[in-house]
């Protein structure tokens, strides 16, 4: 197999793509790719990783253009130009467009997260991106004292909260937005996503205080409905609906 | 010679999991100085993959009316083949019912019944449902509900901050040294308490369900600080892992109704544990597995089958879909087709650090928790949904302990932290300067590959003296290990040698509490001792390193109302 890796350093401020080339194990991912180069070829790549089981949200890249988890990323379906995995259809946006050349029959082509400054290699400064989570206020701000045993919540409403509560902040998202890739000032889908958790959690105020909190043009109407987000998701968490269903809740209120 | 950055907190906790972040909480609830140092950042760590649940007797399941923490802290202590302490199961039981409800209302979205009460399956050992979920992303959910508390409570994270050594004055733990992993440069923390909440060492083991991150930093950085590490030779083998990758699939699975065959189609835990069935303990089920495999019932002589076929697709992805997912991703299996390919593999570290109920360690200042420590509430074997509870319930306990005791410990002198910031200094220097020798990843995976063969599901005195000779050889290649890259941004290669650091220390303590504990208890089954002996080990292994010798000595298990019996399922 061949893999086209980004690389970066801070110190020369200079990129540029090394090749690497050896025998894939069946059944391999990305990231055991990239642990191979380091293991064997070049010990200086970096990454971030940590469960390698698509739950921790560490190693989102972007994988032949595409935003993934690497840990998620089988090699060889890759490769097969018949296998719906390697044609996620993406509205355009410029980290997508041209830039590297390569061929998706022959190699793999890694690129760090878009949107976000690039420390080393593949390693991107999450810092922004957590700055907006910090900002919609991600805690549970119940709406009565605690009583003496749980609050009670219907299992439909659980279902609900689960599209939701299930973003591992993975940024995938972040890296596929289009209005993110032109407005850096964007919460994006995963802050606003989170959001409008807090939003329809039962235990929280039934009103539209939590809603306003992203209730100015890089908020809820940021967005543009190119639903990459949802495309990318890893685990299916759908921010385009949220952000739909929560500007319909501002108008009625307006 | 450099300048290094000192950050003075009266507080520091290493590890931003659940027990590090429940600790903190904690800690700033009451008021204190307190800082976190994880060597990534909190939300990527290994508390995210816990699939299956929280046990607390809260009696929601229509068959759980008569729970209760005695009977939590009962199966507990037979499930660990009577080897916890059971003052600490009784305090774990006894907080258990109120670290759920807290969490609840901290904002968990737990998977609720029809009447809205939190949700409760049945998990092996347990007598009763009792085991709460957020479907099987139980410790997604609980991780992303603390990191939100320590986010509102304004904690303050050192993030990629890599930990390389404690700092100790006259045997009391006055902070430690940690390399940004971001700019190369060490950092010094001088901390009237310092609490170790860094996980388990799973990757010790070539099949393992743990994070790559998970390589027992806390206990070989307290194993080197003269501190004990207890129980070590007890390591819970994950009956159910997947196939290739070894990531769990959880326990949770069978509590749903799964089952698993042998190639015969035969459902074989009749012949092992005829009432339990599937939901024996960890240990029995491993076995389990292991023994029809090595017979020559299992497929391709390697796994299992667990099958969920039967449960239905609404049930599977109502209860089970975070296993669905891992099946198709890793292994191409959806599950509401085919059975799922599962083998045992190294999951939990019963042993740790020989802490106390509050935390406390026989080194003042210095406090553990979480799966690092070992109070002992898993004794030989951890019941599945005690680790998640274990996290929350010491965690808080620990930072509460701390809090109390804050005013009453003067000022670190700073001085220490400096002579240690020198000291690794130069040692990071010298690996650095090493551009030749032995290749981490060979060390590594030899490591892994003889650390489960020959101190796996099963043992013996042959094979385990096997293995300790290796052990010794590596040891001896490890000291020349070299790492190419001399970057000072990002060396993960440096970080990997570091790490593999602490394996390498603790591999000969799990090694040597194994070859000299001459029984079968829980988790550890010797096929030279297949019998528990009460006589001569019903206590506590505590592994001393001592100018560079490991001594082992043996302490006695505290023993309470549940009288050490015969454990049948």
């Amino acid at each position: 197999m061949k893999l086209k890796v980004y690389r970066y350093h801070p110190a020369t401020g200079q990129s540029r793509y090394d090749n690497f080339e050896f025998e894939a194990t069946p059944g391999m991912t990305v990231l055991a790719a990239l642990f191979y180069i380091q293991d064997n070829l070049d010990d200086s790549l970096a990454l971030r990783y940590s469960c390698r089981g698509a739950v921790c949200g560490s190693c989102a890249m972007l994988i032949n253009k595409v935003p993934r988890l690497a840990c998620r990323t089988q090699v060889a379906l890759l490769r097969n130009p018949e296998n719906d995995y390697s044609e996620v259809k993406l509205k355009p946006y410029p980290a997508i467009e041209g830039g590297e050349p390569f061929d998706s029959s022959e190699e793999v082509l890694v690129e760090p997260l878009p949107h976000l400054p690039v420390i080393k290699d593949l390693v991107v400064d999450m810092g922004k991106f957590f700055e907006y989570y910090r900002r919609i206020e991600p805690v549970l701000k119940p709406s009565d004292e605690p009583p003496a045993t749980e609050r009670a919540m219907k299992p439909d409403d659980v279902r609900e909260l689960e599209h939701y509560t299930n973003c591992i902040l993975c940024a995938s998202c972040f890296g596929a937005c289009p209005v993110d890739a032109s407005n850096s000032s964007y919460l994006g889908p995963a802050a606003l996503a989170k959001l409008y958790r807090f939003h329809i959690d039962p235990r929280e105020l039934k009103d539209n205080s939590r809603l306003q909190l992203a209730d100015y043009p890089d908020g809820w109407w940021g967005c543009e409905f190119h639903t990459n987000c949802k495309l990318v998701c890893p685990r299916g968490v759908p921010p385009n609906i949220a952000i739909g269903k929560a500007r319909v809740k501002l108008k009625k209120g307006k | 010679m450099n300048d290094f950055q000192m950050h003075i907190h009266d507080a520091v906790i290493i590890g931003g999991g659940l027990t590090g972040l429940r600790a903190a909480v904690e800690l700033i609830n009451h008021g204190k100085d307190v800082a976190l140092i994880s060597k990534v950042h909190p939300l990527r760590s290994h508390s995210v993959a816990a699939q299956g649940g929280i046990n607390a007797s809260l009696g929601n399941h229509p068959e759980g009316g008569d729970d209760s923490a005695e009977l939590h802290a009962f199966d507990t202590v037979k499930g660990s083949d009577y080897l916890a302490d059971q003052d600490a199961v009784e305090v774990m039981a006894k907080e258990a019912p109120k670290a759920v409800i807290e969490l609840e209302h901290m904002g968990t979205v737990f998977s609720r019944f029809e009447n809205g009460k939190i949700a409760q399956r049945p998990f092996g050992g347990a007598g009763f449902p009792r085991t709460c979920f957020a479907a099987d992303r139980t410790g997604h959910n609980l991780l992303h509900t603390l990191y939100e508390q320590s986010v509102a409570a304004g904690l303050t994270v050192y993030e990629e901050f890599f930990v390389t050594s404690l700092v100790t004055d006259n045997s009391k733990c006055v902070g430690c040294v940690a390399l940004d992993i971001r700019t190369g440069e060490l950092h010094g923390f001088s901390a009237k308490a310092t609490l170790l909440a860094t996980g388990g060492y799973g990757r010790i083991y070539a099949r393992s369900t743990n994070a790559i991150i998970n390589t027992g930093d806390g206990a070989a950085l307290a194993l080197r600080a003269g501190v004990p590490l207890e129980d070590m030779e007890f390591v819970q083998f994950h009956p159910t892992t997947l196939f290739g990758t070894n990531i769990l699939m959880t326990e949770g699975a069978r509590g749903e109704g799964g089952y698993l065959f042998n190639n015969e189609h035969r459902r074989f835990m009749e012949d092992y544990a005829s009432k339990a069935m599937e939901l024996a303990p960890r240990d029995i089920v491993a076995r389990a597995i292991q023994t029809e495999v090595e017979a020559g019932r299992g497929f391709a002589n390697e796994y299992v089958h667990l099958d969920l076929t039967h449960l239905g697709e609404e049930k599977i992805n109502e209860r089970l879909p975070g296993i669905r997912l891992i099946a198709m991703d890793f292994a191409g299996v959806d599950p509401i087709e085919k059975p799922i390919p599962v083998q045992p593999g190294q999951h939990y570290s019963m042993g740790g650090i020989a802490s106390s109920a509050d935390g406390s360690t026989p080194m003042p200042g210095l406090y553990a928790a979480g799966e690092c420590a070992c109070v002992s509430v898993h004794g030989a074997n951890r019941l599945g949904g005690n680790s998640l509870l274990e996290t929350v319930v010491f965690g808080k306990l620990s930072g509460r302990a701390i809090a109390d005791r804050l005013e009453d410990i003067p000022d670190p002198d700073v001085k220490r932290v400096n002579q240690m910031l020198r000291i690794e200094d130069e040692r990071i220097r010298k690996l650095l300067s090493r551009k030749k020798g032995e290749r981490i990843a060979d060390i590594r995976s030899e490591l892994k590959n003889l650390m489960f063969a020959n101190f796996g599901v099963f043992r013996d005195a042959g094979s385990m003296k096997e293995g300790l000779d290796m052990l010794t050889d590596l040891e001896a290649r490890f000291r020349n290990i070299y790492v190419d890259s001399g970057d000072s941004v990002f060396n993960q290669a440096l970080i990997y040698a570091l790490e593999l650091g602490f394996l390498a220390d603790i591999a000969p303590v799990i090694a040597k509490g194994a070859l000299a504990r001459e029984e079968s208890r829980g988790a550890h089954s010797r096929r030279d001792f297949p019998a528990r002996d009460d006589e001569r080990f019903l206590v506590h292994t505590m592994a001393y390193l001592r100018d560079g010798k490991l001594e082992l000595e043996y302490a006695p298990v505290t023993l309470g109302k549940f009288e050490v019996k015969e454990r049948r399922y």
